[in-house]
């Protein structure tokens, strides 16, 4: 195809300048953030909380959702010590920065997915359990570490590389479990996503002050969230219709 | 398999899509919301060659519209992520068709071949420019004697020579055609200067200068929205290659005697049973598509599962010759110039 200056100049050109601008800039490498400045720390004070935190509440249900598949437990226990193991990870993090996590604010940022987890596990909903943790949680943070990773301090990067194969993991086993049981599940799945989906944008929506600050784009995390989502739906077997609707509705509510 | 990753032409028609393929909650979407939206793969279809071979392919819609052009990080990430669908979907070559792979050359995306947890196998893409620029310098060799111009007599510019398909159709003229004399057009005189050496010949000029001179035009660079062509400045008559994309030229330069094609775009032997060319707007959307989609068709078709066309100006005469005889083997022929045009030729 032919080149992007002039082809942009005939299809939208108040943007041609823009974007001339922008893919110029686009070829020198974005510098990283300065992890030692007083405004990155308080910042990352918040997000850093927001994952240690994350991952305990991820021990947490694992072990609880263990008691709602027995035959699983072991399973779930095994992905429920990973958990511990990457909220060690991350809190090294923090020291490594001279950080301190502010983990007041990161219960009360969970606490609403946390209170429908809770719900759903008192009434025995082993299918919206599983929507929260194992897929909306899970797509959740591995979209964030993805973004995380280019622009994390080489300490971090490393440690977040780790955890994000981990991750997927975790996310395949909700994805299976749900795939194996799609058709009792549909509906409470569909419900659950409902009441679910918005509290994780609004949880985005929460964080972009913080993460701009990280030089993690809002637009970045809500795409890739996106992404993360739609392919564990589709593993799951819902159509890409099905999902547009599914996916849109936390959007456009 | 193979793969086509396309776009909308513009947000407003891709919401109408959107709708008419199912996707009502996209079609009530604003651009901020197409902005996060995953590519969607949307049909799967076959394809029979003339020679009976079936081949299955697929489009995915990048979810890019040209209204994100401005907006690097996000054309980027559409690009990327789109690629990674096709190529997690297990296609063996993709075609990167409309402003993907102009994207892809201009923004130098080469360098994220990480896209999240998936590495990029650059073997499984391919810009189709080798097709395309092969399909270009056939509509001007086949056209040309139809308005009666006589190529090896006749002046052809060709605008954007120094690109990726305009270095390989000037090299096509010059050394396969043997045009009159080619006029070089581009913006970056250094680049100019070195195809004119590698070409050992063709004169530089600007845009201004060449047109009054030239018998046929190609271009390979849409025009600017603020050019404006006098018709009467040109020869008559002119045949004009509308390479660009999108294809804007015939509503600058209508009427007269100037005949403009639509470039780089080939019809297939018979109708092929999918929804999205009509995206495109092609005038008969079941058998006409772009050069660069039929490219992933042909490389299927031969079972060649490379990045055929890659970077820029590796593009060589043997391998447009390869695609060009594959073209024709399996059924594609390019588009020429309108049939209802061709009594008032008769006339000229």
């Amino acid at each position: 195809m032919s080149s992007l200056e002039s082809t942009i100049a005939a299809t939208a050109p108040a943007t041609a300048a823009a974007v001339t601008a922008l893919g110029a800039s686009a070829e020198q490498a974005l510098g990283l953030p300065d992890f030692s400045s007083s405004i990155y720390k308080d910042a990352y004070s918040r997000i850093n909380a927001i994952v240690i935190e994350g991952e305990q509440e991820a021990h947490d249900n694992y072990i609880s959702l263990g008691s709602l598949i027995p035959d699983q437990a072991e399973e779930l226990a095994r992905l429920a010590r990973m958990e511990l193991k990457h909220k060690k990870g991350f809190t090294a993090c923090a020291n490594n920065l001279s950080v301190i996590a502010d983990m007041d604010f990161a219960k009360e940022f969970f606490s609403p997915l946390h209170g429908n987890f809770q719900t759903a596990l008192a009434e025995g909903k082993v299918v919206t359990c599983l929507l929260i943790q194992a897929i909306l949680i899970e797509a959740f943070a591995i979209s964030a570490y993805h973004i995380y990773i280019p622009v994390a301090d080489p300490f971090a990067r490393k440690i977040t590389e780790g955890v994000v194969k981990d991750e997927y993991t975790h996310l395949n086993y909700g994805q299976e479990w749900l795939k194996a049981n799609l058709e009792s599940s549909r509906e409470e799945l569909e419900q659950a996503n409902r009441v679910n989906l918005p509290l994780v944008r609004k949880m985005l929506e929460q964080v972009a002050g913080d993460a701009a600050v990280l030089q993690m784009d809002q637009e970045d995390l809500m795409a890739d969230f996106m992404t993360s989502y739609q392919e564990a739906l589709t593993d799951i077997g819902f159509t890409t219709r099905e999902i547009a609707r599914m996916a849109t509705a936390a959007l456009l509510g | 398999m193979f793969g086509l990753i396309g776009h909308s032409t513009s947000l407003e028609q891709a919401r109408s899509k959107a709708l008419e393929l199912g996707f009502p909650e996209y079609a009530d979407g604003d651009l901020d919301l197409w902005c996060v939206a995953p590519p969607q793969l949307v049909e799967t279809f076959s394809v029979t060659s003339l020679t009976g071979k079936t081949i299955e392919g697929a489009y995915i819609d990048s979810v890019f519209v040209p209204e994100m052009l401005s907006r690097f990080k996000t054309a980027r990430r559409k690009v990327l992520s789109a690629m990674e669908l096709a190529q997690k979907s297990g296609i063996d070559i993709t075609a990167l068709g409309g402003f993907t792979s102009i994207i892809f050359e201009n923004f130098n995306l080469l360098k994220n071949q990480q896209i999240r947890s998936t590495a990029l196998e650059w073997e499984r893409f391919t810009t189709g420019n080798t097709h395309t620029a092969w399909v270009i310098a056939q509509q001007v060799e086949t056209n040309a004697p139809a308005l009666v111009i006589d190529l090896s007599l006749a002046k052809v510019a060709v605008v954007g020579a120094t690109g990726d398909i305009g270095s390989a159709v000037c090299r096509w003229l010059s050394q396969k055609t043997g045009v009159g004399e080619l006029l070089l057009v581009a913006r970056q005189p250094q680049p100019l200067l070195d195809l004119q050496t590698e070409l050992g010949g063709g004169r530089i000029l600007s845009l201004e200068e060449a047109l009054p001179e030239a018998d046929v035009v190609v271009w390979v660079a849409s025009l600017p929205q603020s050019l404006s062509i006098d018709p009467a400045s040109l020869k008559s008559p002119c045949l004009m290659i509308d390479g660009g994309y999108p294809k804007n030229l015939d509503s600058k330069v209508a009427g007269a005697n100037v005949h403009v094609i639509k470039g780089g775009i080939v019809e297939f032997w018979q109708d092929i049973g999918w929804q999205m060319m009509e995206m495109a707007e092609m005038e008969n959307p079941r058998r006409q598509l772009f050069a660069c989609f039929a490219e992933a068709m042909l490389l299927e078709f031969e079972g060649i599962h490379t990045n055929f066309s890659w970077g820029r100006n590796n593009i060589t005469l043997a391998n447009m010759e390869l695609i060009g005889a594959a073209s024709l083997r399996h059924g594609f022929r390019s588009i020429g110039l309108n049939q209802a045009q061709l009594p008032q030729l008769a006339a000229v």
